[in-house]
């Protein structure tokens, strides 16, 4: 079930950036296709064979995990900024470029780090599944690198939510308000992934499916705007639409 | 609401009973697989029986009588009142008109010729024509005797549109003649509800200049409200595309 929705997603994604490339080559919203190639590398790098072939090249220290919570940072980074600007919300814009978003941001890469070091690493592990075993510290250490993982996207989320939200209820061309409604659902996606250490283990499934529906509803509200300006793109308002006859 | 396809059968054998189908698509200039879908439905649209009615030369007003959902139609309507004259010229006609008046008499040429009126209905006839009528409580009365929701109703308004159906009940409701409403949705012509060729000429001439001149006022400030906003909508929408198009 979860192989499904893993390799859908990396072929969605993947799709959307081979998608993106001309537009890319004429130098048309380049950070789209930053998203697009980042975010299927994410997905790669969630994948048990891709990552254990990356990890086991990089020195089975599971610093591929380390770098995928990198792409996932500048990937949330790029979109929400992209978002931001979009939606014309100067206030979200403040919060994640501004000094204030910059520091949250270093703030959780410099934890991050320091997380991953102070953990015991060794051993490659998709998504790290068998390092908080191994002792009560390395799972405390492991527990806190991952929320520091989440805590980030779930910023941005809260950041942009209103936005989105916003967007969905004005009069803006159909694909737009379907793609703000597509956004506004995987930025909530991204905030309920906070509440993952509250979870019951035996509602577990629940993670991933979470974790993917955020990444899908986000390439998918993203795709929906960019696939309304080629189709729905309309004429400026004019006096001649009420004096023509 | 469409007429039932047996009763629009029946009243076809009446006027018209050696006419096949196909005969009748020819002469009314509806496509034959449209009247097919609208019998099969058993719905036939109000526009098919005017195209019909004026194909086999009945008055359209004489024929939508013949139903009983028409059945305001069969009285001897009123005559149309001055407002809803001058509210069926279009905007540019009033503008010509206050450009006209302000032209100082040359007392040596002869009065210009006036150009013909564009006929109705123009690009806002609907909403012009129920501001014409309305005493301040007709769309409370028009919603009370059609169960129709008030912002339904306005929303019809706003796209220039009134189900034939509600513009009969919008006129019973404002005492004045059903078929009004009827031209200014476009059902029919001025012709046909019975307005002399220039009723709205006329209508013109006897406004002031006084009137004539916040009349064109009223009109121009609603349709820069109208394109005020549809040019934040576009900003809006470009702004997006810009960022994620």
């Amino acid at each position: 079930m979860i192989e499904i929705l893993q390799w859908s997603t990396l072929s969605v994604c993947s799709a959307l950036a081979v998608a993106r490339i001309p537009s890319a080559v004429r130098g048309r919203n380049r950070s789209l296709f930053a998203i697009f190639v980042l975010a299927t590398l994410a997905i790669l790098l969630s994948i048990d064979e891709p990552y254990m072939a990356v990890d086991s090249w990089l020195g089975s220290e599971n610093y591929a995990n380390l770098i995928l919570r990198f792409i996932i940072y500048v990937t949330v980074f790029l979109a929400g900024r992209g978002v931001a600007k979009a939606f014309d919300d100067s206030r979200a814009l403040r919060r994640l470029t501004g000094p204030v978003g910059v520091g949250v941001l270093a703030l959780i890469m410099l934890a991050t780090v320091v997380l991953f070091l102070l953990a015991d690493t060794a051993g490659s592990s998709t998504g790290l599944a068998a390092l908080p075993g191994r002792s009560p510290e390395n799972g405390l250490l492991i527990g806190f690198y991952a929320a520091a993982g989440r805590l980030y996207p779930a910023y941005v989320a809260v950041c942009l939510l209103p936005a989105t939200l916003t967007a969905v209820t004005q009069s803006l061309p159909g694909a737009v308000r379907v793609g703000a409604a597509l956004l506004s659902l995987g930025f909530f996606a991204l905030i309920l992934g906070m509440l993952f250490p509250v979870i019951p283990d035996s509602l577990g499934f629940l993670q991933p499916v979470i974790n993917y529906t955020a990444v899908l509803a986000l390439m998918a509200g993203l795709a929906c705007i960019w696939i309304g300006r080629v189709l729905l793109r309309r004429a400026k308002p004019s006096l001649r639409a009420f004096t023509e006859k | 609401m469409p007429v039932p396809a047996k009763a629009f059968q029946r009243w076809l054998q009446g006027v018209a009973p050696s006419a096949s189908m196909a005969d009748i698509s020819r002469i009314s200039g509806i496509k034959r697989t449209t009247l097919a879908q609208q019998l099969v439905r058993g719905k036939v649209a109000e526009s098919t029986l005017v195209s019909v009615s004026r194909a086999v030369g009945i008055n359209p007003v004489t024929a939508l009588a013949v139903f009983d959902t028409f059945a305001d139609l069969r009285r001897e309507p009123p005559l149309p009142r001055p407002e809803e004259l001058v509210s069926q010229i279009a905007t540019t006609d009033l503008l010509h008109a206050v450009i006209a008046r302000s032209i100082p008499d040359d007392p040596g040429a002869p009065p210009a010729p006036q150009p013909p009126l564009i006929p109705a209905p123009h690009t806002t006839s609907v909403r012009n024509w129920v501001d014409a009528i309305d005493d301040g409580e007709l769309r409370h009365r028009v919603s009370a005797a059609t169960g129709i929701a008030p912002q339904n109703y306005s929303a019809q308004l706003t796209a220039n549109r009134l189900t034939p159906e509600l513009a009969i009940a919008t006129a019973v409701a404002a005492g004045v003649a059903p078929t009004s409403g009827l031209v200014a949705t476009g059902l029919i012509t001025e012709e046909e509800a019975g307005w002399a060729p220039d009723a709205r000429q006329r209508a013109l001439a006897r406004l002031s200049d006084g009137e004539l001149a916040s009349l064109a006022g009223d009109r121009l400030q609603a349709i820069g409200r109208t394109l005020r906003r549809q040019e934040q909508d576009h900003e809006r929408t470009e702004k997006i595309w810009e960022n994620l198009g």
